[in-house]
């Protein structure tokens, strides 16, 4: 069975037009949970609006169990869907600066295209911003090499590093989040304020 | 004026869903930035296309028979811009305007959104994937690097809310 | 009770069910018994020691003879240019694209040739093409292509043609007498046609 493309199930063709559909799914929903609002977004981070730490946990968890149980009955082959490497100097390093870009421009480079969508105009210097950002990494990269490509730990997963079984560590997962759902909503109930 | 936004944890499973979809046709998950350098080396392979052929860069992403555009990001972040147009239109948000907290200018937001695009732009480059692509989707295939984006770029952002309180509450 | 509790239920349930579960690590079985049976009795797996003989010696580049004894046996003797895959380790990742790819020909081969058709059974299941076994084993390529037997002088004449190319072959192969190579007669080389394997594109994505 799946993934359906690369296994060349449905012909190669259809990847784009895939990718379109997912990708009007994603901004509808980023868009109708109040991803486009920075204020909202941001709120998170001073406990009035919790609503990026819910979708952001509630996506991750449900497309985790999503692919665990797909592989479990046999409807996806695990080895074929794409593992993102793990480079342990730049990831956390970029981490880092992606940090200070959030709390500083309050999107993130999707949502910012959903917020584009619905005429906000930060969102719009926002996407600037990333452009310029992206060409001055690029221009960069010949001093910044080796340091991308250093602490390469290739596509490995945080539960084989941990030695527990890919269940087992979506089920923690999903105790964290469930944990920081329900602070969420203290939270809120403590900083209550107006709906943007 | 008083707008209405889905529950957070229905949206959360639907976008769940559509990570899902993704993966179990495509084998792949969501992105963003990716769009947005396909797009600068196809500006800058366009511009200065002698430039882009010596860089190691844009050379990756340049050359016989790669077209950078014809990406599945660039496709998907199409999507997103009529998926949210959609939803922005069902639900009455249509508008231009600066979204701002009250207390700080129009012009202070638009410089902050401009250095965070910034850092965001180069830190995304750095990392390997932004929010979507790095963190979000990393973490539902259990990628190391997945968990080690998520809890760095929310950690950071967590760390410095106290600096930036101005601009916000 | 409120969408939030249902969200917050459903994962918990369903994460405690996935921490439960073991994964699902085997390996799908691609063929189906009645495929198989039908493969197997088409014989079409099976390539002569004769044919064999005649791809090493024009040194066909799609060749890849794979000898699927222990290592030991491998050390003492093995076809020229032959790979040792010994059949306890056919499932390791290691060798993976010697026994799944579009681009050469497998043979198999074992002493006799229960080891090596036990291999190709196990691969052919999982659903691999390209690999074939050669008839009798390396028992049967001493027997014939090493020490050719000269037929009676009663047989038709394609079994002197046969015994002539055999005996040129032992040479090559530094057996028996060496006789000088001609060209090698029209065994049937009809060689098995190579499927083009359907790309398993290497997953990629990221931003």
């Amino acid at each position: 069975m799946g993934p359906l493309i690369p296994q060349e199930i449905i012909g190669q063709d259809w990847n784009l037009f895939i990718a379109f559909i997912v990708g009007i799914g994603f901004g509808f929903i980023l868009e109708q949970a109040g991803f486009s609002s920075s204020r909202k977004l941001a709120g998170v981070f001073y406990g009035y609006d919790t609503v990026v730490l819910k979708v952001f946990f509630g996506a991750a968890v449900t497309a985790m169990l999503g692919l665990l149980f797909f592989s479990l009955f046999g409807w996806i082959d695990l080895n074929l869907v794409y593992v993102n490497p793990t480079f342990l100097g730049s990831a956390i390093v970029g981490g880092i600066v992606m940090g200070i870009g959030f709390i500083a421009g309050g999107f993130c480079p999707g949502v910012s295209f959903s917020a584009i969508a619905i005429g906000k105009i930060d969102a719009m210097v926002f996407l600037g911003g990333i452009f310029i950002g992206i060409f001055m990494f690029a221009e960069a990269y010949p001093l910044l090499e080796s340091f991308y490509m250093s602490g390469n730990l290739g596509a490995l997963k945080l539960s084989d590093a941990l030695g527990i079984s890919g269940g087992l560590l979506a089920f923690l997962v999903i105790i964290a989040a469930l944990a920081m759902f329900w602070i969420g909503d203290l939270a809120e109930k403590k900083f209550p304020r107006e709906e943007y | 004026m008083k707008t209405t936004y889905m529950n957070p944890y229905l949206a959360g499973v639907l976008l769940g869903l559509v990570l899902l979809m993704a993966f179990f046709f495509s084998g792949r998950g969501l992105g963003a930035s990716g769009a947005v350098k396909s797009t600068v080396v196809t500006m800058v392979s366009t511009i200065a296309p002698e430039h882009a052929a010596n860089s190691p860069f844009y050379s990756k992403y340049i050359g016989e028979g790669k077209s950078p555009m014809k990406s599945w990001l660039v496709f998907e972040i199409m999507g997103v811009l009529i998926g949210g147009f959609l939803s922005g239109a069902l639900a009455g948000r249509l508008k231009l305007k600066i979204e701002h907290f009250p207390g700080i200018s129009a012009n202070r937001r638009l410089i902050f959104a401009m250095i965070g695009g910034i850092l965001f732009g180069f830190g995304s480059q750095l990392g390997r994937g932004c929010a979507s692509g790095s963190a979000l989707t990393g973490m539902a295939v259990l990628s190391l690097s997945g968990f080690i984006s998520m809890a760095t770029m929310f950690g950071t952002a967590f760390a410095l809310a106290y600096f930036f309180r101005k601009n916000w509450i | 009770m409120t969408l939030k509790n249902i969200v917050m239920m459903g994962l918990f349930m369903l994460g405690l069910v996935i921490a439960m579960v073991p994964e699902n690590t085997t390996k799908p079985y691609k063929l189906t018994a009645e495929d198989m049976l039908v493969e197997v009795q088409g014989a079409a797996e099976m390539v002569t020691a004769d044919e064999v003989a005649h791809w090493l010696i024009s040194n066909d580049p799609s060749l890849q003879l794979i000898d699927v004894r222990t290592p030991d046996e491998y050390q003492k003797y093995h076809l020229e240019g032959a790979i040792n895959i010994p059949i306890s380790a056919i499932l390791k990742d290691d060798f993976r694209d010697y026994v799944d790819q579009g681009i050469m020909m497998n043979v198999l081969y074992s002493n006799g040739t229960l080891g090596s058709h036990q291999a190709w059974m196990i691969l052919r299941q999982l659903g691999f093409e390209n690999n074939y076994v050669m008839q009798g084993g390396l028992n049967y390529w001493f027997d014939t292509i090493m020490n050719p037997e000269k037929p009676a002088s009663t047989s038709p004449d394609e079994e002197f043609a046969k015994y002539d190319f055999r005996k040129a072959a032992s040479g090559v192969f530094g057996g028996g007498s060496g006789v000088a190579l001609t060209a090698p007669t029209q065994t049937k080389a009809d060689k098995p046609k190579i499927k083009r394997k359907k790309k398993k594109k290497a997953p990629a994505g990221g931003c």
